[in-house]
């Protein structure tokens, strides 16, 4: 598979230390192209819209800043909203966006009991658009990642 | 054979010789030799070698401007004036200026490189900051996200601060993570104790900092601090403070509590403080303050809970903070003297209090607050 130039900058990019510290693409050795790609065929697979999980986190971290930094009960799930100094561009440069960390877990699981990536979801403003328009759940191991199949498992 | 081999061993030739020539080039085009730094119209001038950030360069003459990404331009907490001519505004500056600081010559200094002399202006108390190293006397898990976190100053350090003010704590690379960063986290800690630094600090899924914090850092280490940083201070006027805050936000205020409380300071200040959290599981210091309230009459502490479980029998208010400020503000706190807001929390929670406060009648003029993102 040959890579377009504009991801190539952007791969640079997702690497750490050079938009965040930890980068975008967390133990994951594959090509750009192809991690977009393989998530690309697990949303076919799974029944799922880009475009309406976008509006679907989107709608949760509306309702989770209500909670004012608080974790808030979401219907079936806890949400909490956290909110950093400055803003990240995009990798693919259409987009600024601003730090933030909004995570999702089931509300009727303890807290302190919920693991990242096993029963918390971790996502910002940027995965949002990631998501939504560049069909990127960022790598494996990434902090931010979103599996589509815990993503389907959580929110749906 | 020898022809499979030319290919490759030309590339490789070319290649290595281009770089020797780019080596050469960068050497000769980016030595900037010896360059002054003034700063506020000659207050202090610094001789320095040129060619790297500003924010580093004065950071390696022992003036820490704030920052927390690193010198990215993604945090945009670095600005600083430079009145000296440094060219247009870079694309990575301009998300953080308002057209006010355009006009004012306003720059991120992570983004400046010093290439000639350059005359700059930045606020007097920078000159004032220092960098500690630090020992971890103990961590104290005060709820499963947050940890009370004491640093003892080493080598004879002390530290000068307001309570309200902050610190950068500068975490090292660690599993991953293989740059440092700093992050910015009010002290708890009473000024009187200048050998000390209490930091509140919650876990942020995903957070470099406060990862390392929760699941890295131990008793016995040593850890950097700069600091100190930030305007939130208690303003020495007669009139009431309402004090609003969630989790960690409780930092400033247990400061700027116990000091009043152990100096007498600001003694004819009224002091309303409301803390919110979900669950008792998020509350903590609550025996404390509630002591300090009943040994302290002009110390009022009202904690709420936004979703107690029935289980819980929560006695005290019930609602988001901002509904339960608004029903204190309405009804029960004397507003003879005049009202002054404190806040400390995100974003969207200082923006609720302010226009709880302001809907009472409060004046935005009179509402403090350090916002950290």
């Amino acid at each position: 598979m040959k890579t377009k130039p504009e991801d190539r900058i952007a791969y640079e990019k997702m690497l750490p230390g050079v938009l965040t510290a930890q980068g975008f693409l967390g133990n994951d050795i594959r090509p750009l192209a192809e991690i977009i790609m393989e998530d690309e065929q697990e949303f076919i697979r799974l029944g799922l819209d880009f475009e309406e999980v976008a509006d679907r986190l989107d709608a949760l971290k509306q309702a989770g800043e209500k909670g004012l930094g608080e974790p808030i009960t979401v219907g079936e799930l806890l949400v909490q909203t956290g909110d950093a100094r400055g803003m990240l561009p995009c990798p693919w440069g259409d987009g600024l966006y601003h730090k933030n960390a909004i995570s999702i877990q089931p509300a009727d699981k303890p807290q302190e009991a919920c693991v990242e990536g096993e029963d918390m979801l971790i996502f910002s403003d940027l995965s949002i658009h990631l998501l939504r328009v560049h069909h990127f759940c960022q790598g494996l191991g990434s902090p931010f990642r979103l599996d589509p199949v815990f993503l389907k498992h959580l929110i749906y | 054979m020898t022809q499979i081999l030319i290919g490759p061993l030309a590339v490789a030739i070319i290649s290595t010789v281009l770089a020797f020539l780019i080596a050469i080039i960068d050497k000769v085009l980016n030595n900037y030799g010896q360059v002054k730094i003034s700063i506020n119209g000659g207050k202090k001038v610094l001789e320095v070698k040129g060619g790297s950030p500003l924010l580093g360069t004065l950071a390696a003459e022992g003036i820490f401007v704030p920052s927390a990404c690193g010198g990215r331009g993604s945090c945009g907490a670095c600005k600083c004036k430079v009145t000296t001519d440094v060219g247009p505004h870079l694309p990575t500056e301009l998300p953080y200026m308002s057209p006010a600081e355009i006009q004012k010559n306003i720059r991120l200094s992570c983004q400046i490189k010093v290439r000639k002399d350059l005359e700059i202006e930045l606020p007097e108390e920078f000159f004032s900051v220092k960098k500690f190293q630090t020992k971890v006397e103990s961590i104290k898990n005060l709820t499963y996200d947050i940890k009370e976190v004491l640093l003892a100053l080493q080598d004879g350090q002390t530290v000068e601060f307001e309570a309200g003010q902050y610190v950068q704590l500068v975490v090292p690379p660690y599993g991953e993570i293989t740059e440092s960063v700093q992050r910015a986290y009010s002290m708890s800690s009473r000024p009187l104790d200048k050998t000390h630094i209490e930091l509140l600090i919650r876990l942020v899924p995903g957070g470099i900092a406060t990862t390392w914090v929760h699941k890295f850092l131990k008793e016995g280490d040593r850890v950097e601090v700069v600091g100190p940083f930030g305007e939130f201070h208690i303003h020495d006027t007669p009139a009431t403070m309402v004090c609003v805050a969630g989790g960690s936000g409780m930092a400033p205020f247990k400061s700027m509590l116990y000091h009043m409380y152990e100096t007498g300071a600001f003694q004819e200040k009224e002091i309303w403080y409301f803390f919110g959290a979900r669950t008792t599981k998020d509350m903590f210091y609550l025996d404390e303050l509630a002591e300090l309230a009943a040994r302290w009459p002009r110390f009022h502490f009202v904690p709420a809970l936004s979703e107690p479980k029935p289980e819980e029998n929560w006695k005290g208010d019930v609602g988001l903070i901002t509904d339960v400020l608004d029903r204190y503000v309405q009804s029960t706190i004397d507003k003879s003297k005049g009202l002054e807001g404190y806040l400390c929390g995100s974003p969207g929670m200082i923006n609720a209090c302010i226009n709880v406060m302001k809907k009472n009648g409060m004046t935005e003029d009179k509402i403090y607050f350090d916002k950290f993102a």
